[in-house]
């Protein structure tokens, strides 16, 4: 009998285990069109209160590029009821840290605190899209601040410059073809007006998703979050209508220059499907295939076996319009950079040849499941992924179901995704080399 | 009972929040702290010594297993490097499993198994933990080292070490550490090719078998696992790794900190922006009385976006995107503070400046109620915050028996944190963080910065990319477009009083008087149109004791009244002048190249630097200030007796102005393998001369 007992309580226990992966969430939209997604997780005493706005560098004047970077610095500046400089000095007072990032699609802010500052979260944020204080003051501080920003993380940087030159040549029509910081003299140029309207017509209700995840209430906090964010004003609807970029027919070949760097790198470079695409979960499973792990692919062969080259690798940059897979590899010693796209080419017609085998597939599947488990791993993380899932997938549900997307391709769209996106006249080949001397 | 009537205050609480009118002017009010627990892992210990560490957190069906081998640091000298390549070859097979054969099973299982020197590191799904146990004890007690996997390592390793060779902050990282602590202290030295070089097979394997050894070693297991079964599956795997030596040695002690404050200097001609680090080293333990103010006064200083240094640099004076401050601490006494900020290089000097400003005003002013108390919510919200990772509680544990510290060390931590006073955070500042003692290490663009580090007025030492103590290099800037040296002689002319005045000169005499070696010596020069001149040097008391002159065609020299020809070479180059000017000869004498070869800082002011090279191919140097035109410096060669060529510097200032034609009021010239200040006491311009004051 107590032997019984004790399987059942495993089996209920197992029960748990397996559903304890399931994020729980509930969504719903306030009047002004501001969406709400909540996620409740008691284990620990911390609440994030994030905001993700559907305006990225994408949506920048071709002549205002960096824009959407430059708010990601300005809507920290203050507000009607917070003073200038002290955001940082008030979430850190309560216990929070905070932070944002800008890419090409949107713009995240976000705060974690202990959980018994849930309101002062919903208040900064509710501030920052309510009333920001945008003024000459402001600009010109973060108008230095993102140009020391630029010189840290691009200029100073080793092989800095690469993901800028790769999208000046992938992309011909698309604000893609532009780098998320901008350009200098763009925002050198912008007026004050320019800044505060960009503010009006991308910082709205209706172009925003509120996200609280962690520890609280439900009840009372749908309250609060209406009293905050409730009163603010609806703005004018946002369209959107970017140039379509034709195929690539032939071979780009292009060469960049970097004073930092000593070993030259190669790179090649493919359009691909936006990221809501099936093929883009395809890509995904193929990048993860060649090059990620001492014995994908691409490392196995020009690393590990040939010697050929001290580092080859791939990203995978899944965007809302478009997507960009770029492979690249570092020589070792005196193996030119031919030599090494040489040996990615040939890995490339295998994979469009013939069947990953078997066991490579389930190997990917086990990956991705890996994967899947750690991404839920934080609960600023889940907030994070139900903000993205929510405002450029369209489908909040992914976080718990998109393996299963990864569970239901097969080999064989594998390799049909390589034939139809990774060809030689499809692609941009990148010398990334080192500038001689510099340029002074 | 009690019970009940906190769910009463509780409620009551929660519906007051529910039905108030909110007032967006008043920033809200925390809730009451939310409740915490700390929980203890589990332990114990294999008969090899090793601890094992157990956290079980059933959130999510995956495991993690951390090994950390607590070994003193050791100077590995002549083959620095050593314990890197054994990072990079462990795990990658063991005796019984071939690497390809391991590499793949790890990542068919989507898991993850890395190791380092001292230390591995596993991950997986709870169905595949067992095995991946398995593995990493294998890879531990059975690793496989080849030759060809050695080869290939070190070949990866001298790689890597050349594409970092123009990443500034890898070298501000490298210098930094070997300048605070010592090339020969275990946290100072660092990884050459040469080093790499030296590094045999024999030596990865004998390092292996002295320090990767489950004597200090402490395995910490987090996640979904059940204690029992985990104590058993490690008992299983690990029992055989056999224990080691104990080797105890003692730690060098790291480099006295500086006697006043100076700056090392390192050119990156590649640089856009200088990699600052105001340091010195400091002697901190985690169980020492100090820590937490400690701790509490770097957050202050520099911790964060609300920091001084942040709000000083960043915020209000958008020097940089963020300057931080840094206290370590180090259970062998070798630690360092530092400030820094990566700052565009036309700040460098004035970040140098705020950074040690701030420094000083935290030593100097109390910190405000305000500023403490913000610091120790910041400590308590990040303490609250960590504890959602299960990770937290083993790493907890794990410092206190890594640190020699107290067993409640982090049941108390909140209580020690919120003990900290206004006055403890100002003595811990004076004790640790230091400004009239601070190394400042600068890695950047010499060209642009050096000038205005020069201002400053700390002494600069100049190093090399491997902390190599060297001369100050020449940082050439690019010369304008429009600048050619005809325009720069043209500009001097212009500025000391224009060509015509100075074409008027016929005659010049110059009284100058200076202290040399202990002596007051008086200096008369005399020059005539051509190229007449004459030159003696008395001193007081003594009367002459050099003197030189040249008549046109002849001259003569004397040493304390000893009288000789003047030597062919210098007869010729006499006659060559063709005025009291040196920059009018050099317009108009076609036998002379001249070139703008850059801008080079003399003394902290930008110059245009003029190559002159003669008929004969000997070459000089003329340093003319960008600014004011007037000539600040110059070089010339000259060969000493035994045939070595050494470089003679003089410099000229104090410009003043003399019937219209300004001259340099302070010269200093080399004598005797000394340079000598020399202040000009007269000028007379045109006075009458006979030919007797040339013979």
């Amino acid at each position: 009998m107590k032997k019984n007992l004790f399987s059942l309580a495993a089996l209920l226990l197992a029960g748990f285990a397996a559903n304890a992966q399931e994020v729980k969430f509930e969504e719903y939209d306030l009047s002004n069109g501001m969406h709400v997604i909540l996620h409740q997780d008691r284990t620990a005493p911390v609440i994030t209160t994030a905001v993700m706005y559907h305006v990225g560098a994408k949506d920048e004047q071709p002549d205002r590029t960096g824009m959407a970077h430059f708010f990601e610095h300005l809507l920290f500046e203050g507000t009607e009821n917070i003073e200038r400089g002290d955001w940082f000095k008030i979430v850190a007072a309560n216990g929070g840290s905070n932070n944002a990032n800008t890419t090409d699609d949107r713009t995240y802010y976000y705060e974690v605190f202990p959980s018994n500052n849930l309101e002062l979260g919903l208040w900064m944020e509710s501030e920052r899209l309510m009333h920001p204080i945008i003024n000459q003051i402001g600009v010109d501080t973060q108008n230095e601040v993102v140009k020391e920003e630029k010189r840290l993380r691009v200029d100073n940087a080793p092989y800095g410059k690469f993901i800028e030159n790769i999208k000046l040549h992938v992309f011909k029509k698309h604000p893609y073809k532009g780098t998320t910081i901008g350009k200098m003299e763009h925002l050198d140029a912008a007026s004050l007006e320019e800044f505060q309207e960009f503010n009006k017509k991308f910082y709205v209700p209706n172009n925003a998703v509120l996200v609280v995840a962690g520890d609280f209430d439900v009840p009372s906090t749908k309250k609060m979050i209406e009293d905050y964010f409730g009163p603010i004003p609806r703005g004018e609807d946002i369209v959107r209508n970017f140039p379509k970029e034709d195929p690539i027919t032939e071979t780009i070949k292009a060469k960049a220059y970097d004073s930092n760097i000593q070993i030259p790198a190669i790179m090649a470079a493919y359009r691909t499907p936006a990221m809501t695409e099936r093929d883009a979960y395809v890509l995904d499973m193929l990048s993860t295939y060649l090059s990620s792990g001492k014995t994908s692919k691409l490392y196995k062969k020009l690393v590990d076996d040939e010697k050929k080259a001290l580092q080859v690798g791939a990203f995978n940059q899944s965007q809302e319009d478009y997507g960009t897979y770029i492979l690249f590899g570092l020589p070792l010693g005196d193996n030119t950079l031919e030599s090494i796209l040489a040996g990615i080419d040939e890995e490339l017609v295998k994979v469009q040849s013939e069947l990953i085998s078997e066991r490579d597939y389930q190997k990917l599947q086990n990956k991705f499941e890996n994967d899947f488990v750690n991404s839920n791993s934080s609960i600023s993380g889940i907030a994070n992924s139900l903000a993205r899932y929510y405002m450029l997938y369209d489908d909040v549900n992914l976080i718990n179901n998109e393996i299963d997307i990864y569970r239901s391709i097969t080999r064989e769209e594998i390799q049909a995704v390589a034939k139809k996106y990774l060809n030689p006249n499809q692609r941009v080949v990148l010398e990334y080399l080192p500038e001689a001397k510099d340029e002074n | 009972m009690k019970t009940k009537i906190t769910a009463f205050i509780a409620l009551f609480l929660l519906s007051i929040s529910v039905t108030a009118q909110i007032d967006r002017s008043v920033q809200p009010k925390p809730a009451a702290a939310p409740a915490i627990t700390l929980e203890v892992p589990g332990e114990f210990e294999l008969k090899n010594g090793l601890k094992v560490l157990v956290v079980e957190n059933h959130k999510l069906p995956r495991v993690s297993y951390t090994l950390t081998i607590d070994n003193q640091p050791r100077v590995e000298g002549e083959i620095a490097g050593v314990s890197g390549i054994l990072g990079a070859m462990m795990g990658n097979g063991t005796t019984s499993i071939s690497k390809d054969e391991f590499n793949e099973e790890i990542d068919f299982l989507g898991a993850r198994l890395s190791f380092g020197s001292s230390n591995a590191y596993g991950a997986s799904l709870t169905k595949y933990s067992e095995r991946i146990l398995e593995l990493m004890a294998d890879a531990t007690i059975n690793p496989l080292f080849t030759e060809e996997e050695f080869q290939k390592e070190k070949e990866k390793a001298i790689e890597g070490i050349k594409s970092s060779s123009k990443s500034v902050s890898a070298i501000a990282s490298r210098v930094g550490g070997a300048l605070s602590f010592g090339k020969g202290h275990p946290y100072g030295e660092f990884v050459t090719e040469e080093s790499l070089n030296n590094i045999t097979l024999d030596n990865v394997r004998a390092y292996y078998q002295k320090n990767f050894n489950p004597n200090n070693a402490y395995l910490v297991v987090v996640g979904d696992v059940d204690f029992k079964t985990v104590e058993k599956q490690v008992k299983k795997y690990f029992k055989k790794w056999e224990k080691g030596l104990d080797v105890t040695s003692s730690v060098p002690a790291p480099y006295k900190n500086v006697g006043q404050t100076e700056i090392n200097f390192v050119d990156m001609p590649n640089a856009v922006q200088s990699n600052i680090v105001v340091t010195n080293n400091v002697d901190l333990k985690m169980n020492h009385p100090d820590y937490f103010a400690a701790k509490l006064a770097n957050y202050i200083l520099g911790g964060g976006g609300e920091g001084y240094l942040f709000l000083n640099l960043r915020e209000d004076k958008a020097y940089t995107y963020g300057s931080y401050s840094n206290i370590g601490t180090n259970k062998y006494g070798a630690a360092r503070f530092s400030a820094s900020a990566e700052v565009r290089n036309m700040v460098t000097d004035s970040s140098i400046v705020e950074i040690l400003k701030e420094i000083d005003r935290i030593k100097s002013e109390p910190i405000s109620a305000e500023a403490l108390k913000n610091a120790k919510a910041k400590y308590v919200g990040s303490f609250v915050m960590a504890l959602e990772q299960p990770q937290t509680i083993a790493r907890y544990a794990l410092n206190i028996k890594l640190n020699d510290l107290p067993k409640d060390f982090y049941k108390t931590y909140l209580k020690k944190v919120n003990a900290v006073t206004v006055e403890d955070i100002q003595a811990a500042a004076n004790k640790y963080f230091s400004s009239k003692n601070a190394r400042v290490v600068v890695v950047g663009k010499g060209s642009e910065v050096i000038s205005n580090l020069e201002k400053t007025k700390f002494p600069i030492k100049y190093y090399d990319t491997y902390a190599n103590a060297i001369e100050k290099p020449v940082f050439s800037k690019p010369v304008p477009a429009g600048v050619t040296a005809q325009t720069v002689l043209e500009d001097y002319l212009k500025a000391i009083g224009g060509k015509t005045a100075v074409q008027n000169i016929t005659t010049l005499v110059q009284e100058m008087s200076a202290s040399f070696q202990g002596q007051n010596m008086v200096m008369t020069i005399k020059q005539k149109n051509p190229n007449l001149f004459a030159n003696d040097v008395s001193i007081v008391g003594m009367g002459s004791v050099f003197k030189q002159a040249f008549n046109g065609e002849t001259g003569y020299m004397a040493q304390m009244g000893n009288k000789q020809p003047m030597p062919e070479e210098m007869v010729s180059k006499m006659k060559d002048k063709t005025g009291l000017i040196d920059e009018l000869n050099l317009l108009n004498d076609s036998s002379k190249k001249i070139s703008v070869s850059g801008i080079e800082a003399v003394d902290g002011n930008d110059a245009y630097v003029i190559a002159i090279e003669d008929s004969k191919g000997e070459t000089s140097k003329n340093y003319y200030d960008v600014t004011t035109g007037l000539k600040i410096k110059s070089v010339s060669t000259a060969k000493t007796p035994t045939g070595q060529e050494v470089s003679q510097e003089s410099t000229f200032g104090d410009y003043k102005v003399v019937d219209g034609i300004k001259f340099p009021h302070t010269t200093s010239l080399p004598m005797a393998g000394q340079k000598v200040e020399l202040k000009t006491t007269s000028i007379k311009v045109n006075s009458p001369l006979t030919d007797a004051d040339f013979n």
